[in-house]
């Protein structure tokens, strides 16, 4: 897996694809262009970290549409809107579905490479996070049974007696339970464990 | 063949006048007898007997019956014929009783003064003379009074060396008949005068083509007096004008003329008696012959006034100067007199000429008018156009912003491309050279796009020019899609494979197919996903090129469909309803038709069909 991103351009006007790329390259970036939203999605995205930068009016689906079909598949990919003529309708829709910034054709550079540095940011952070959640899972995935039992319990903020009572059986047992679900989850106390819990509820609901 | 009819009542009138109307019959009817020495067709003659029969129809109330007899001296010889001629009129008179016989020449008098008395018993003579120097009073008969015109040689003599002060010579030319003898015998009297010092030469009685050549061959400076020639040498009779009318033509010398007939026909002046004023004195000795007034022995022997008389024409051709005439000199044939002379045609004419003049400058006046107006509702409709254009364009500006931001943006970001190449130190002139050329390209494109608008929004007046309807549907078919784009819209644009060419303002058929596209996809806007659609197509008709724009929305319902293209008619919430009324009227300005089909659920289609231009000579379209 390369570590380096990848920005997507998704524009129909071909002289427009071909300077953004040119820039974008110039800038030091890897870009791959697309004529239409079609396109792009045709394609096998790479598990790359990048960024989509995209027209918001093409021939065929659009940019929001674009947008939509994303969220729904959970691609996670950041995305800058770019338009020739944007309007507070359309702007609002795209950040409301989480584009990063929505620009106006033309474009200064400092802005555009400003959005795309923020885009890649929170691309990051994102990988990131997801990285911490799917550890997190393989980690609870390794929990016993009884770990399971035990750690339900102490989220919901039980003491060891009562889980003890609970589950018939002896105190020290739990006590024990207790110590390997925290060093299985790499969590240093009741607090982490209930941030932990929160991760996961939240990860297996999406 | 009326007085034979009258006799028999005369004498049964004059059985009856010796107990009651003694002078009844008498009054009832007065007989002239005009008795013609010579030719009474002579113009003289003619002129002088109009005037006299005027006079005395004006101003006698007695019926006057004119007889006429002529002795023809001048081309018969008297002397064998006197005898045969009376017994003839004496035949002719035997009943009849004449109450005046106006003897006219010297042998008429004569003749009467012979044969009178017993062919018109207790007739009175009116003599008519020529001569009047060498008449005597004694001549006459009793009771005969006499109408005197005088050959006034000398005074035509002295008008002519006042014309021509420089005259080397005289010339006279008259004939060898009784008449012209005397004429000829009273210029010489006039010619003897002691003052006249210039020489003098008669040419008498020359056969014509002499006379004509010998008149010819005169010096400009020579005078000549025609007095008649009514016969030449060798007895060949001949008309007095006839003559005159001959060497006319061909002298150099100025010809002068002493009877005011000959004023007219080419000679340039004389002293002459008015034909019309010896008629009247004639008339007026007549009917006091016939009122039975005595004669008055002073009154006797009238003469009708000489006076001076000039043709006009005859002065210029000769080049004399009219101010060396006597004053008072009657110069005839003057261009200016006609007015006078025909005043009130003129008047009526020139009356009638300035009303019509009037009538065509208030014509004029009103289609000027007309067309000033006609020009105002031109300018009128073309602001409308433009107005109505301008709306269209603020509908379009997001499309518009958009075509132009495209270029301009590609362009930014070339330029910065370009400069991070550079900043980075590395040699990249090849992708330097192929930002630069798409710089270029994009910025062609966007002022393209400017130019398109500015033809469009910028133009004011109508422009005819000959053009192909796809080019109208290329050069929107960037801008018409990006506004499709903006309202997803599916926008499908089919050309003719021909060239339909057309005549007419291609600004304003833009306008149509932008109006008619917008209309379209408002109608759609609302529809679902699968409706929202709009097709123009180009086609060729049958008449002409035809140019649909067809949509799938609901269709125009019945009741709106007769007002579709009336002016502020719209079912839109914030429509003018201009659109399609304007659409109109540039549609009928370039001759074509607009319609539109629409059903239930099928949608509709605006079709306009404009005709096609003739491959040379072209139709004229309006302008709008």
């Amino acid at each position: 897996m390369s570590t380096t991103p990848l920005i997507h351009v998704v524009d129909d006007d071909p002289s427009m694809r071909t300077a953004l790329l040119r820039l974008l390259g110039a800038a030091g970036f890897e870009a791959r262009g697309y004529s239409s939203t079609g396109e792009f999605l045709l394609q096998p995205l790479p598990d790359r970290p990048g960024c989509l930068l995209l027209d918001l009016r093409m021939p065929g689906p659009s940019g929001l549409e674009l947008q939509a079909a994303l969220l729904q598949k959970k691609i996670m990919l950041p995305i800058v809107f770019l338009t020739g003529h944007g309007n507070v309708d359309s702007s609002v829709r795209a950040m409301k579905a989480g584009a990063v910034d929505f620009l106006t054709k033309p474009v200064k550079r400092d802005v555009l490479l400003d959005a795309v540095e923020r885009a890649l940011a929170r691309d990051a952070t994102q990988r990131a996070a997801r990285e911490e959640t799917d550890q997190l899972h393989v980690r609870f995935a390794s929990l016993t049974e009884r770990q399971r039992e035990v750690f339900d319990r102490i989220v919901a903020g039980k003491l060891n007696k009562q889980i003890a009572d609970e589950l018939g059986i002896a105190e020290r047992t739990v006590k024990r339970e207790r110590e390997q679900v925290m060093a299985k989850l790499d969590a240093n106390s009741a607090a982490d464990l209930g941030r932990l819990a929160e991760v996961l509820r939240r990860s297996t609901a999406k | 063949m009326r007085w034979l009819g009258v006799a028999p009542a005369l004498m049964a009138a004059l059985v009856l006048g010796c107990i009651a109307l003694p002078l009844r019959a008498a009054e009832e009817e007065a007989r002239v007898l005009m008795l013609y020495g010579l030719d009474p067709y002579l113009p003289p003659f003619l002129a002088m007997d109009k005037a006299m029969r005027e006079s005395l129809a004006s101003e006698t109330g007695r019926r006057v019956v004119y007889f006429s007899e002529s002795l023809d001296s001048q081309r018969f010889a008297m002397e064998t014929l006197e005898p045969e001629l009376a017994a003839l009129l004496e035949k002719k008179y035997n009943a009849l009783r004449i109450d005046v016989v106006v003897a006219i020449s010297r042998t008429a008098l004569d003749f009467f003064g012979r044969h009178g008395e017993r062919l018109w018993p207790g007739a009175r003579v009116v003599y008519v003379g020529f001569l009047g120097y060498e008449f005597k009073p004694s001549a006459l008969p009793p009771g005969a009074s006499a109408v005197l015109s005088i050959l006034d040689v000398a005074g035509t003599i002295d008008i002519a060396r006042r014309l021509q002060p420089g005259a080397r010579r005289i010339v006279v030319v008259s004939g060898v008949a009784e008449v012209d003898r005397r004429a000829e015998q009273q210029a010489r009297e006039a010619l003897a005068e002691p003052d006249e010092r210039i020489p003098v030469e008669f040419l008498s009685g020359l056969p014509l083509p002499e006379l004509e050549a010998r008149v010819a061959a005169e010096p400009p400076d020579s005078i000549v007096i025609y007095l008649a020639q009514f016969r030449d040498r060798d007895g060949r009779p001949y008309e007095p004008h006839e003559v005159l009318r001959a060497i006319v033509k061909t002298s150099r010398a100025p010809l002068y003329g002493a009877a005011e007939s000959m004023l007219g026909l080419g000679a340039v002046a004389g002293s002459v008696a008015s034909y019309e004023s010896r008629g009247r004195l004639v008339g007026e000795q007549v009917r006091r012959a016939l009122a039975g007034v005595p004669a008055d022995p002073s009154r006797t022997v009238l003469a009708a006034p000489n006076r001076c008389v000039a043709d006009a024409r005859a002065l210029q051709r000769w080049s004399l100067d009219e101010r060396r005439l006597p004053s008072g000199c009657d110069i005839r044939f003057k261009d200016v007199p006609i007015w006078r002379q025909y005043w009130w045609q003129i008047g009526l004419t020139l009356t009638i000429v300035a009303g019509q003049a009037m009538l065509i400058v208030a014509l004029f006046a009103q289609r000027r008018k007309r067309r000033l107006a006609e020009q105002a509702e031109l300018a009128q409709r073309a602001v409308l156009a433009r107005a109505s254009r301008l709306a269209l364009a603020g509908e379009l500006t997001g499309a518009i912003a958009h075509e132009i931001n495209q270029p301009l943006g590609a362009i930014l970001a070339n330029a910065d491309a370009g400069d991070l190449m550079l900043d980075s130190g590395t040699d990249r002139r090849e992708d330097l050279r192929a930002i630069l050329a798409d710089i270029r390209r994009d910025d062609l494109r966007a002022s393209e796009v400017i130019r398109r608008l500015r033809d469009l929004l910028g133009k004011q007046k109508f422009e005819r020019t000959r053009f192909d309807v796809n080019e109208v549907v290329s050069d929107l078919e960037s801008i018409m899609r990006a506004e499709a784009q903006r309202r997803g819209v599916v926008l499908e644009i089919r050309r003719a494979p021909e060239t339909l060419t057309i005549v007419g303002d291609p600004v304003q058929i833009q306008q149509v197919l932008i109006n008619l596209v917008l209309n379209a996809m408002d109608a759609v806007a609302d529809e679902s996903e699968a409706r929202r659609a709009v097709v123009v197509s180009v086609a060729k008709g049958e008449t002409g090129a035809v140019l649909a724009v067809r949509d799938r929305g609901r269709g125009i319902a019945p009741e709106h469909r007769t007002k579709l293209f009336e002016s502020f008619f719209s079912t839109k919430r914030n429509g003018m309803g201009l659109g399609l009324s304007i659409t109109r009227t540039i549609v009928e300005a370039h001759d074509g038709r607009i319609w539109a089909e629409s059903g239930p659920d099928e949608g509709t289609v605006f079709q306009v069909e404009l005709p096609l231009a003739i491959a040379n000579g072209t139709p004229s379209p309006q302008p709008a």
